[in-house]
């Protein structure tokens, strides 16, 4: 008999959805056109891509020519720290796109600050002292965490940031097709997605920058994406890529709801299965839909991953182990988890395809795994 | 003389390098109170293959893991 595999790692990848594939199959192969030629064959795939970008603006509340398309959220977040200008100040539990591009400017010279998380996993206004923020010119801090889930209060952070005079960039790459994300409500200047988070195709993300605004090029060549990311266009992508978020966005209140059951459904049978599990965002602050970071005192998170994988069931750790010892993560870290939670952390996240029958056959996996 | 780490707890059978890496890896916990598995008491455990024991095996030894001949 085949084993069932169950996927619950969709903060690493998601599947892509029917309506991102329906719409990238006629570019992969007919209408290969590039967007750039003059002639005829360029048509369809320049009008694919003028109506992809107008869609996704539609879905952040942005305007179209302020969607700047790139390989993913990795290459948007270096643009951001590398193309702007003055100090930086990040959060200490950005994703490592931003942390090391924000090492690489230390190096040539830029002055770079941290704020720490609060305890409960959340970046809040009161984390950032005043003084600190003399002479940066760009903060930095995802709208949620890709480790634990909390989502920031970004919109507080952006007016306090704003009033010193500084530019706001949020990571929204673990969020946008899975809360509702409106640019002009955040007032972020700076975000960035990729489209493989929100069922889309790998390989594709968008920077969005606030009209008006501007950074300096990191890729040269070609005079695509307004003439400061050059490159041919990846059509099927940016298609896919505008299709997934549209379908995502259309359905959200539905998923939203659907997951968060799934997820209440998940905490509640491991709080039976072990006295003591810690759980980030059980408390008030807010978290991703779907999302489960739970801290088992005393266990290997690297072990339990496996015993899961072994019973047919996708997560991932917090804590992996090198030849001597056991690596905690740089967020748990940064929210100060005592090591004895920290190494027995996993991250469940559950996507909109996982069903009641999931959970429960994840419960019977954690049942082994926690034995 | 044998250590804890050099015999099955549940078989006496003496287990290779590879599964007592295996122990180390994925039951931690129970290594670290001297109790290990042979492949075939693991699997009974964990309710799974040997065969899918042995992929988890090479699966390490891919990524260079040193618990493993």
């Amino acid at each position: 008999m085949t084993k069932r595999l169950i996927y619950a790692d969709h903060a690493a990848t998601t599947p892509l959805s029917d309506a991102a594939w329906e719409a990238m199959v006629p570019f992969l192969r007919d209408d290969f056109g590039n967007p750039s030629s003059l002639h005829s064959w360029a048509k369809k795939p320049k009008a694919a891509i003028v109506e992809a970008r107008e869609t996704i603006a539609k879905c952040i509340g942005a305007e179209a020519d302020e969607i700047y398309f790139t390989s993913g959220g990795t290459e948007a977040n270096n643009w951001v720290i590398n193309g702007s200008t003055g100090g930086l100040m990040i959060s200490s539990y950005e994703h490592h796109s931003i942390l090391n591009s924000a090492e690489n400017a230390r190096k040539k010279g830029r002055k770079v600050s941290f704020v720490n998380p609060s305890p409960n996993g959340s970046i809040l206004t009161r984390n950032i002292s005043r003084s600190w923020l003399d002479g940066v010119g760009l903060v930095s801090v995802m709208t949620a965490n890709n480790e634990i889930g909390v989502i920031n209060p970004i919109k507080g952070l952006v007016d306090y940031v704003h009033k010193q005079g500084v530019l706001f960039h949020t990571d929204s790459v673990q969020s946008i097709g899975h809360i509702p994300i409106d640019v002009r409500e955040m007032g972020v200047d700076f975000l960035s997605a990729s489209a493989h988070k929100f069922n889309g195709p790998k390989g594709v993300g968008f920077l969005y920058m606030r009209k008006g605004l501007s950074l300096k090029p990191l890729i040269f060549g070609g005079q695509q994406e307004q003439g400061v990311r050059a490159g041919t266009e990846n059509v099927a992508a940016i298609v896919g890529m505008a299709a997934a978020l549209k379908s995502n966005c259309d359905e959200m209140e539905r998923n939203i709801r659907h997951l968060n059951l799934l997820a209440s459904q998940l905490k509640a049978g491991l709080e039976e299965l072990c006295n003591g599990v810690y759980f980030f965002g059980s408390k008030s602050e807010l978290q991703l839909p779907g999302f489960v970071s739970a801290s088992f005192p005393g266990r290997s998170s690297e072990g339990i991953v496996h015993i899961m994988d072994l019973k047919g069931v996708a997560i991932s750790a917090g804590a992996a182990c090198d030849s001597k010892n056991m690596q905690l993560s740089h967020v748990l870290k940064a929210v100060k988890l005592p090591r004895k939670y920290a190494e027995g952390t996993v991250r469940i996240t559950l996507g909109i395809e996982n069903t009641d029958e999931d959970v429960k056959m994840i419960l019977n996996a954690f049942k082994v795994a926690l034995r | 003389m044998l250590n804890d780490y050099d015999v099955c707890s549940f078989c006496d059978r003496v287990l290779t390098k590879d599964e007592q890496g295996l122990n180390k890896k994925i039951l931690e916990g129970d290594a670290r109170r001297g109790l290990c598995r042979c492949l075939s008491c693991m699997a009974e455990y964990l309710e799974c293959e040997e065969e899918e024991l042995r992929d988890k095996i090479e699966e390490f030894k891919s990524e260079g893991c040193k618990l493993f001949s």
